[in-house]
């Protein structure tokens, strides 16, 4: 009998903590020699804590949504009664959820120990650089590389063996190669799975990456937001270095490099590539221009590689696995498998890594299960601010860098965003812009006086203000920032507006010309309205009404004053006889 | 380093090797647009200005840090990149919180330099206050004292307790000149260009002014004895004293304008033997007939026009001609300044009862306050809501005026309560001399081909001043719209004058307005001043003054004027001139009033040692952090906050760390626009 308990960000914030303390007590009172074990994320985030049990056949019971106060159904378990803990048992539907998926970066997420180095050396860890340190050139493993088919996960999709080929190309003594952890798309957490339910895979990838382009130090900026992950990193770290696999002579071969973690202060701007670096060098967090690139000119002006957690992870696979078996999965443009982030109204949300070819329908149907509620699919955010929106009718779209590009939306670091019936669009575009607008780093006048326009321009609109011209105005603005932003940041922000204007035009002009959200969304454009004959006059809704808009006589049907009511949907919910209704 | 081939905007070009196409660009004499590069930094890309066309790539790409590569095809005026550029700009302009001129400069017709000029005075250089105004206005004694001044209407100073006097301040300062060294410009080379222009009024003068300065002969024809048209013949000398008006005309002509007096078209010469002697032909000659009110018994003896009468009393105290008889009892029907210039006139000449007949309201009365104020003090009596319905008389002879009682009904379109009969009811009033004071029109007719408009006007293009004949120019009263005041006469004149003097050239450049970045009252915080007066003009008093022509007001003591002139807020940049924003703003037809938003206003202040700081100006171009960083080597400024908000201070916050300044003001002399400014 083997207990491990889910210690993702995902799974302690479910309470998977209290979880392990009760369960360890439990043990404790039973004088069990059991000690649970930890793993990280396995990806279903929404049916944490989950607690997986392995019986003396080596037989999985994995036990969702637990609490603390399940502790002695599971300690009676682990004893041997198995039927203890039948209800808390995985329904075959959820257990689905695994089915379709590929797991390469996630391979080990939510398996192993990710505080053990040796639990990664179990499943094949750090085989990959010891194969090769002993038996290949930089060259053959940035051919491997060439091989897979691998772009990078970042977002931008760039051939990782190219970039590692340029900067292998740029002659220098001092050579960098740097993670980007500092993962800030809204509904995007892949990153933060793979650091904290397996950092040694990341260590290994950006080895093997250092090896290919001649680097002998690595940097992993990461966001300060994560705490776990730089914990478990910082331990990962130290191992590596104890066992040989970071430090001098590495493996007693003749490749040295070591490897530090920058915390970063939470600017998403320092997800670009070279904020990142202006940011590792002190310095406000503001992007460069491009050219030089970084692979000539990077981090103190020395050739540097940056690549992003995902990226790394699939690497020590590749060198395991070769570059073809990578290459044979997805479409002839996509190589390999790609994590989402499944999250918004998916009725299971959480990280699933598919093969590259596969349809948006059958990551949020067939692993996701549809919208929570039996609600309606309105459409999916794909890639964050910087993405667009999908529709309804393309949820067939292939999965694959062109194709989503195709739709306006990009493929970007893999947040999928579900909306229903109830989402309003130009909200939607709206929360991007919010976004995209606060984090502008206030260096080019498109990004930073652009982005707060259309913030401005989608605010009237929402708030009823919108005026004839102002999509034309909008969509001005838009290619205008495209062509004129300095940086990624500014130059995808437009996506969210530009995407839904382009699918549902037809939501915008509800707002402008007939002051209505048709998704009942944008509480300024909203009406209540109390139905005479359904209301019998109860008063409950004046009595709680918090600006006494709503007007009426005991047992007489209530009356609301628009000019008063300030939309807080408090009436609607307090109607026991369904009496008032939203325009 | 070896030489390279490029092409841009379809012209060869060439480059040395590495070199940036920003640079190379200017080389080469083409100028890409940009604000935040600086040689003497690093490149840092912010404005995106500086955007072109590349063939082959698709981006847009920045030319400061693109470098040039042989054989590359460059284009940095596609409509692609004008777009893209003009976006910047008008984005740029919709978070500059600034004025480039004051308010006052942009609501006078002729554009003058006030806060100029008042900033001369306030230090007591009237000679410079005198140049300044002259590069607008050649009449400043004249029209210093006449001028219903629309920039003291929107002189902010009021928003803290009164405008300045800024009208007042100018006539001092032009009379100042007038008395001992007296400005006067060195006009330019002879260019052998004769220009004509017929009517000696404020337009033509100006006009004759500015044309001499540039080297051309120029001869003003004018059908009256003496120069300047309604400013001597329809302006009471009790306002405009006529020795300071043939001051001001003399000096026009030192400047080397020919004056021909006493010379009417189409009587002693013909439109067509000027037009053909002349390179250019300019008619300026003012709205001279007296409207008709229509109304019955408007032939009968006593019935007069407004500036008919005011030409007559002129023309009389200069000694050219007799006395009107006007008798004791004077109606004088209309609301505006000739109405008031006729009926104080009428007091003056000795008329026992002078009314002015109006028929809405005092409030609503065009004439200017003062003026309504002054007639009542000489003992005008004003009969409102009255409209003459008939003029009665007595063998062909004025003896009474029939009016008909109004109230005032609905509004119009303009907002303003429109006269409306009450029915049925009249009045009479006992009357000598009526004297209609309704308006003026044209009285030029007969010029063949030349085009009038439905009022009667001559039609001339607005931007190039040109007629319906090829080298015919039209300005003033006469044309379009019909008479309005002197200083709007001026500035038409004054901005002909450089439309004809490039038609004189070969190339006619029509006048464009330049586009300006102008505060919004609402970001301005006017209790950070403090109160102080506006100086009252001595006046003679009611009682002695209508007895005489002689001027109303008195003259200014020096110490009032110079306390006056230094109540002005100066709202307009100290880098108008320099700012390398405003120039680029006016390279497209931009309209940042599209993108209206939040703008980021920030207080002035005195950062570092000698330098005042005004972040609503501020472009965040860097260059002065850069500056500061890069070449003094001091790292004070930095950027603080995200986005909108990002605002340039001292690095991190810190204040302390203002101390490491060594007063260098390289940041000032790098800053694109007028953020920063030198307090020394």
């Amino acid at each position: 009998m083997k207990i491990v308990i889910g210690q993702g960000s995902c799974g302690l914030a479910a309470g998977a903590g209290k979880v392990f303390d009760a369960v360890s007590e439990e043990l404790k009172k039973l004088n069990s020699d059991i000690v649970p074990g930890v793993v990280g994320c396995i990806g279903m985030c929404y049916l944490e804590p989950i607690v997986d049990i392995y019986d003396d056949n080596g037989a999985l019971h994995r036990l969702v949504c637990v609490k603390p106060t399940d502790a002695p159904s599971i300690a009676a378990a682990l004893c041997g009664d198995l039927d203890a803990v039948k209800s808390l048992e995985i329904s075959p539907e959820d257990s689905s959820f695994l089915e379709k998926q590929y797991r390469i970066a996630l391979r080990n997420c939510g398996i192993i120990d990710p505080c053990s180095i040796d639990a990664y050396i179990s499943v094949g860890g750090y085989s990959s650089i010891t194969k090769i340190l002993s038996s290949m050139t930089p060259e053959a493993v940035i051919d491997e590389i060439k091989t897979s088919g691998l772009a990078g996960r970042g977002g931008a999709g760039f051939p990782t063996w190219f970039k590692w080929n340029a900067a292998r190309q740029s002659v220098s003594d001092h050579k960098y190669m740097i993670c980007n952890a500092d993962e800030g798309d809204p509904g995007a957490f892949m990153d933060r799975a793979v650091i904290e339910s397996d950092p040694h895979s990341l260590i290994e990838g950006m080895l093997i990456g250092a090896y290919a382009i001649g680097a002998e130090e690595m940097i992993v900026y990461v966001r300060a937001e994560y705490p776990l992950a730089v914990i478990r990193l910082k331990e990962a770290i130290k191992q590596a270095r104890e066992r040989g696999y970071l430090g001098k002579n590495i493996l007693g071969s003749s490749f040295s490099c070591d490897m530090r973690i920058k915390m970063g202060a939470g600017a998403f701007v320092c997800g670009e590539e070279t904020a990142l670096i202006e940011s590792l060098e002190g310095n406000r967090g503001m992007p460069r221009l491009k050219p030089p690139f970084p692979a000539q000119s990077g981090y103190k002006s020395e050739p540097s590689n940056i690549n992003n957690v995902e990226t790394f992870a699939n690497i020590a696979w590749i060198i395991q696995n070769g570059g073809e078996k990578f290459a044979a999965l997805g479409t002839p443009d996509s190589r390999g498998t790609k994590v989402f982030a499944l999250t918004g109204k998916i009725k299971r949300g959480g990280l699933v890594e598919v093969p590259m070819g596969m349809t948006l329908r059958d990551v949020i149907f067939d692993i996701g299960g549809g919208l929570r509620d039996g609600r309606e699919f309105k459409a999916v955010q794909l890639g964050g601010p910087s993405g667009g929106c999908i529709p309804a009718s393309l949820i067939d779209t292939v999965i694959d860098y062109k194709k989503l590009g195709a739709t306006g939306a990009i493929m970007g670091s893999g947040g999928m965003v579900v909306m229903d019936e109830g989402t309003c669009m130009v909200g939607m575009a709206k929360f991007f812009l919010d976004f995209t607008a606060k984090e502008s780093c206030g260096k080019c006048v498109h990004c930073r006086i652009g982005t707060k326009r259309m913030q401005e321009i989608l605010t009237r609109i929402v708030e009823g203000n919108g005026r004839e011209g102002d999509i034309d105005l909008l969509l001005e603005l838009c290619t205008a920032i495209k062509d004129g932003a300095l940086c990624g940041l500014g130059q995808t922000a437009p996506n969210p507006v530009l995407t839904t204007i382009k699918y549902f035009r037809d939501e915008y002009e509800a707002h402008i010309n007939d002051k209505k959200c048709p998704a009942h969304e944008c509480a300024a454009l909203l009406t209540y309205k109390i139905d005479a004959d359904k209301c019998r006059g109860c008063t409950l809704c004046a009595k709680n009404c918090p600006v006494e808009a709503i007007n009426g006589q005991l047992k007489a049907a209530h009356t609301i004053d628009t000019e008063k009511c300030i939309r807080c949907g408090q009436c609607v919910k307090l109607c026991k006889f369904g009496a008032i209704s939203i325009e | 380093m070896s030489k390279i081939k490029f092409t841009l905007n379809g012209k060869e070009c060439f480059a040395e090797e590495g070199e940036f196409l920003l640079g190379a660009a200017q080389k080469n004499g083409i100028e890409i647009p940009n604000l935040c590069n600086h040689p003497s930094v690093k490149i840092y890309g912010a404005c995106g200005l500086c955007t072109v066309e590349v063939a082959g790539v698709p981006k847009l790409l920045r030319a400061c840090s693109t470098k040039v590569t042989d054989g590359m095809v460059v284009n940095s005026e596609t409509d692609r990149v004008k777009h893209s550029r003009k976006v910047a700009l008008e984005l740029l302009m919709s978070d500059h919180d600034g004025d480039c001129v004051g308010p006052c400069s942009l609501n006078c017709p002729a554009g003058t330099d006030c806060q100029g000029y008042v900033k001369a005075i306030a230090g007591g250089d009237y000679h410079r206050a005198v140049e300044i105004i002259k590069d607008k206005l050649p009449l400043p004694a004249s029209i210093g004292r006449i001028c219903p001044h629309p920039c003291e209407k929107k002189c902010r100073r009021q928003y803290v307790e009164s405008p300045i006097s800024i009208a007042a301040l100018k006539a001092f300062a032009a009379d100042r000149d007038l008395e001992e060294n007296t400005y006067a410009a060195v006009p330019a080379e002879s260019t052998g260009k004769k220009v004509s222009i017929i009517g000696g009024g404020p337009a033509g003068l100006t006009a004759a002014y500015y044309l001499a300065l540039k080297g051309h002969a120029v001869t003003v024809y004018d059908a009256m004895p003496k120069m300047g048209g309604m400013l001597r013949y329809g302006i009471p000398a009790y306002r405009l004293p006529k020795s300071v008006l043939d001051a001001e005309i003399k000096l026009i002509g030192d400047a080397g304008v020919e004056y021909k007096n006493n010379v009417k078209i189409g009587r002693d010469v013909s439109f067509e033997e000027i037009k053909d002697s002349s390179d250019a032909t300019i008619i300026a000659v003012g709205a001279w007939k007296s409207s008709s009110m229509r109304v019955a018994g408007e032939e009968l003896d006593g019935v007069v026009g407004g500036i008919d009468f005011l030409r007559q009393v002129s023309l009389y105290n200069s000694g050219e001609g007799d006395a009107p008889v006007i008798g004791d009892r004077v109606v004088i029907c209309g609301g505006g300044n000739t109405a008031m210039d006729a009926c104080r006139t009428a007091v003056r000449l000795g008329a026992k009862e002078v009314s002015v007949v109006y028929r809405r309201t005092r409030a609503e009365m065009p004439a200017e306050i003062e003026e309504i104020e002054e007639a009542e003090e000489e003992g005008v009596i004003f009969r409102f809501l009255r409209n003459p319905a008939e003029f009665v008389g007595e063998n062909g002879k004025l003896t009474a005026v029939k009016l008909q009682v109004m109230e005032l009904g609905e509004p119009d379109a303009s907002g303003r309560r429109s006269p409306v009969a009450v029915e049925g009811c009249f009045e009479t009033l006992e009357a000598d001399t009526v004297i209609e004071a309704i308006g003026q029109s044209l009285d030029f007719t007969g010029i063949n081909g030349l085009e009038y408009n439905r009022r009667g006007n001559i039609v001339a293009d607005e931007a190039s001043f040109a007629t319906s004949i090829e080298g015919v120019f039209a300005i003033g009263d006469a044309t379009n719209r019909g008479a309005g005041i002197a200083i709007a006469a001026i500035g038409e004149a004054n901005r002909a004058a450089a439309v004809i003097d490039s038609f004189l050239n070969g190339q006619m450049v029509s006048y464009k307005a330049p586009f300006v970045s102008e505060r919004r009252l609402d970001n301005i915080d006017f209790s950070v001043y403090n109160k102080k007066d506006r100086v009252s003009i001595p006046k003679r008093s009611a009682e002695i003054r209508r007895n005489d022509f002689d001027a109303v007001n008195l003259e200014l003591c020096e110490d009032a004027v110079k306390s006056e002139a230094a109540r002005c807020l100066e709202c307009g940049c100290h880098d108008y001139s320099d700012c390398r924003l405003i120039k680029t703003a006016n390279l497209l037809p931009i309209e940042p009033a599209r993108f209206d938003g939040k703008k980021n206003v920030h207080k002035t202040e005195q950062r570092l040692v000698s330098i005042e700081r005004n972040n609503s100006k501020c472009i965040l171009c860097s260059l002065c952090v850069r500056t500061c960083n890069e070449v003094a080597k001091k790292s004070i400024l930095g950027l603080v906050g995200r986005g909108f908000d990002t605002v340039i201070k001292p690095e991190f916050h810190n204040d302390e760390i203002i101390v490491g300044c060594r007063d260098c003001h390289l940041c000032v002399d790098v800053c694109p626009t007028g953020a920063l400014k030198l307090l020394k």
